[in-house]
């Protein structure tokens, strides 16, 4: 039995992860000043940091449409698959995960759309544990089962550089009734159970490094772990050093999606890491 | 957009039916329709996300439906709305595309073949548009576009009974909407407290709306002033240029009478001032207007002529920009609100200015005091009782106010911490560490670690004649203070202050920031900042109003 894997570009995963795998990344959309780019693509994500501060009118992102996914899992279907496992971004914060799922109803049981309660490498990290387990042989349900397990043992924290992006997406402002702050401060969010939460703030960028790499020393021994950012890769790779001797092989370094930058802005550093 | 504003007759017969090329015309004047009010749309968005772009989502939704048809002369009704329902579920974009899709979905599928739509056939496709929208959800939430593709089948189903007339069927949905839509807010409790009505339900509304506005020959690509949601009105001046002619910021809160017809009311508007903005919610509307001396009654008595002004509020622009301080004496900051079982930190702030940085923080409840001004035991003690939580952190912000603060403590029934904060910027370091939900004691030992994270100036008056750590003062010089001690004494506020920041080293950290007092103008503390910028230009300087008395300026360097 073939099982095939979807997500979408929220996840993060680099290239050749995805390839080396065989997993289908749906890119998301992102429009500038009125013209549509997929994610990552025609313009690249350091570039697009780069110039969002220039951008008078704040870049607006959209998921693929469901007839996306409707073609590409008939396509999958046509090529051998019997199964496919699509696993989205968190639907308290997007439309992909109901996109994926309408375009799956036509498919009954043999596409299942996942809601992975993440973004970024949070996705990312799930996506690939089921990439292995499905490379190892284990069958369809065991899949799903340890996707739901492994679930818990992701972090996703990021710290903020300027309020001024996140304010205008709104995508904390419910959660947070005082998040029309007068003071500047690099704010402390985290992903948990789908939804965004705040879990601080810093008033200093260098008080807040700080507090990122004190808050994954605290997690204990880490099975893989991505630092992420937004424009502010020597800082990463500087997270990366000072925490050295704790570190899973192969730590990734990320430029995150241009699909939560928008709402991050320039300069922001997080990470996503899954404990052993 | 279209070609054509007026219904053809040969396609449409204006009592009876509508025939595959007419529903053509009906979705590309929906579309026109809901483009032109996009914007409006986006800014509503709350629910779900508030992510505004709702509007967006919506029109290429349609937009994608119109493709599919744009070159098809097919006449069979049923056909063609299949054809619609496959293009918007292709293109279908964010929450509200997706049900906007399964609508279309729905609506294709109860009308199959069916050559040409009459009154009862339309009802029919509502309803079964409405069951499939409900399917595709999940956990299907009231107070959305749901709940306005329910009401507007509802109203199909009574109305094609007394009328077989589709422009009058037409009418009566699209006033169903409308209604539907002004009442999500009722159903659902994020837009009441939004003060806006559901974006993807407004959305729908315009679809319709378009329809009926070109079968009644209306334009549909008129750019219609915005509509802010009310809480999303930021009414705040910008002092430093008012142009001839705004001599009064006059804001007028008010219930329309009737609809409110938008091009002819910011018509209205724009005969009378400038820097116009328009705000809705919960069926009050309100104006914000800048007006010459001469017209300063003529947004309120217009607004009185359409509807019930409910408040009006006149600001005096010139008398501000002469440099007088409103904000000092503004009312009280806007709190935090805790829940039971949270924990809530009270402050002691010696000047509205940081009252409100702290509020903006999370504080819960704000003590007046200071230096020579002390609350007493029993005001502090009073503050803990009035919230609803047991869970309480009291930061005095000045050493001479930590017994006060001690004592409320003994007093007090509840779990209270003092965490010692001798300055301002110490209690702002600590209020960083707040986490409402969290650990109380480990929130405390957290806040107690960050008062050592940063370093507190002071500059102020001498009221006497000292010599003190080898510095000699004489009574009226100016003396800056640094984490608790005495550093420098000079005649001047900006020598004090530079000479402040490089005994701290400031050029050492990242971020200064200068809280002007009480008897500092925003243009003097703007210039000194300017000064300490050109000193320090590796930092950030910020500069807040703190309105505290007696210090010139609280300093934090961190």
């Amino acid at each position: 039995m073939k099982i095939s894997l979807v997500t979408d570009s929220t996840c993060d995963l680099p290239d050749n992860l995805a390839e080396r795998y065989g997993i289908q990344v749906v890119p998301n959309l992102i429009i500038i000043q009125g013209k549509e780019y997929q994610d990552g693509k025609g313009l690249s994500r350091h570039e697009f940091y780069q110039r969002l501060p220039e951008w008078d009118t704040p870049p607006t992102t959209a998921t693929a449409s469901s007839g996306t996914y409707q073609e590409l899992y008939e396509k999958l279907l046509q090529q051998g698959a019997s199964r496919i496992i699509s696993i989205h971004a968190s639907s308290l914060l997007s439309g992909i995960y109901n996109a994926a799922r309408t375009a799956a109803q036509a498919f009954h049981d043999h596409v299942l759309v996942i809601d992975s309660g993440q973004v970024s490498l949070g996705l990312g990290f799930q996506v690939l544990e089921a990439a292995e387990a499905i490379g190892l042989g284990v069958d369809f349900e065991r899949v799903i089962e340890l996707l739901e397990k492994i679930r818990e043992r992701i972090r996703v924290i990021a710290m903020l550089d300027t309020l001024e992006y996140v304010r205008r997406s709104g995508r904390v402002s419910r959660m947070s009734a005082h998040l029309g702050n007068l003071l500047r401060m690099k704010l402390f969010l985290e992903i948990k159970a789908g939804q965004v939460l705040r879990t601080g703030e810093e008033r200093t960028r260098r008080k807040g490094i700080e507090r990122l790499k004190q808050q994954l020393i605290q997690l204990g021994p880490l099975r893989r772990l991505a630092i992420l950012h937004t424009n502010a890769a020597e800082e990463a790779h500087q997270i990366l050093e000072d925490i050295d001797p704790r570190l899973p092989s192969s730590p990734l370094v990320v430029n995150v999606t241009t699909v939560i930058g928008a709402h991050v802005g320039p300069k922001g550093l997080g990470f996503a890491a899954m404990i052993a | 957009m279209l070609d054509s504003l007026a219904a053809s007759t040969a396609d449409f017969n204006p009592t009876k039916s509508v025939n595959g090329r007419m529903l053509k015309r009906l979705i590309e004047a929906g579309l026109t329709w809901l483009h032109s009010n996009q914007q409006i749309v986006n800014t509503l968005n709350v629910f779900p996300v508030p992510d505004g772009d709702t509007g967006t989502n919506m029109v290429l939704t349609m937009q994608a439906a119109f493709d599919e048809i744009k070159h098809s002369n097919e006449t069979n009704f049923g056909k063609m709305a299949h054809t619609v329902a496959h293009g918007a579920l292709m293109g279908a974009r964010g929450n509200s595309g997706v049900i906007l899709s399964q609508l279309w979905r729905g609506f294709a599928r109860a009308l199959d073949n069916l050559p040409v739509l009459e009154a009862q056939d339309f009802a029919r496709a509502l309803a079964e548009a409405r069951d499939t929208a409900y399917k595709g959800v999940v956990r299907p939430v009231e107070g959305t576009i749901l709940t306005v593709a329910k009401d507007i089948a509802a109203e199909a189903e009574h109305i094609f009974h007394t009328t077989d007339d589709f422009l009058q069927i037409l009418e009566s949905v699209v006033e169903a909407a409308d209604r539907s839509v002004q009442n999500t807010p009722a159903l659902l409790p994020v837009l009441k407290e939004a003060g806006v009505v559901d974006a993807g339900g407004k959305g729908l509304y315009f679809i319709l709306e378009g329809m009926l506005r070109y079968l009644k020959g209306q334009a549909l690509d008129i750019v219609v002033g915005t509509i802010q949601p009310l809480s999303e009105m930021v009414l705040q001046n910008t002092l430093e240029t008012i142009e001839p002619g705004q001599d009064f910021e006059v804001v007028v809160d008010f219930r329309p009478t009737a609809a409110i017809d938008l091009p002819a009311f910011y018509g209205m508007l724009e005969q009378m001032g400038t820097s116009i903005q328009v705000g809705e919610g919960e069926g009050i509307y309100r104006v914000h207007i800048h007006v010459p001396t001469l017209n300063l009654y003529a947004p309120i008595d217009y607004t009185r002529s359409i509807g019930t002004v409910t408040r009006v509020a006149i600001e005096n622009l010139i008398d501000q920009i002469d440099g007088r301080k409103s904000s000092c004496v503004e009312s009280a900051p806007v709190l935090t609100p805790v829940e039971p079982g949270q924990i809530a930190v009270v402050v002691v702030s010696p000047g509205t200015g940081i009252s409100r940085v702290f509020a903006s923080l999370g504080a819960s409840a704000i003590v007046d005091g200071g230096q020579t001004m002390n609350p007493s035991t029993q005001m502090i003690a009073k503050a803990f009782e009035d919230l609803p939580t047991d869970k309480i952190i009291i930061l005095p912000n000045n050493k001479n106010i930590n017994l006060a603060a001690n004592a409320a403590r003994e007093v007090s029934v509840k779990e209270v911490a003092v965490v010692p904060s001798n300055s301002v910027p110490q209690g702002l370091a600590a209020m960083m560490r707040l986490i409402p939900d969290g650990n109380f004691d480990n929130v405390v030992s957290e806040m107690k670690q960050a008062l050592e994270e940063v370093q507190s100036g002071e500059i102020t008056c001498a009221t006497r004649k000292v010599e003190m750590n080898g510095i000699q003062v004489e009574e009226g010089q100016i003396i800056a203070i640094l984490n608790g001690k005495l550093v420098y004494s000079c005649p001047g506020v900006e020598e004090a202050l530079l000479n402040l920041l490089s005994i701290a080293k400031a050029d050492q950290y990242e971020l200064i920031t200068l809280f002007y007092g009480a008897d500092i103008l925003p243009v003097e503390a703007t210039n000194i900042a300017d000064k300490v910028q050109s000193h320090f230009q590796s930092q950030v300087i910020e500069v807040q109003e703190g309105c505290q008395p007696h210090y010139q300026f609280i300093v934090s360097i961190e």
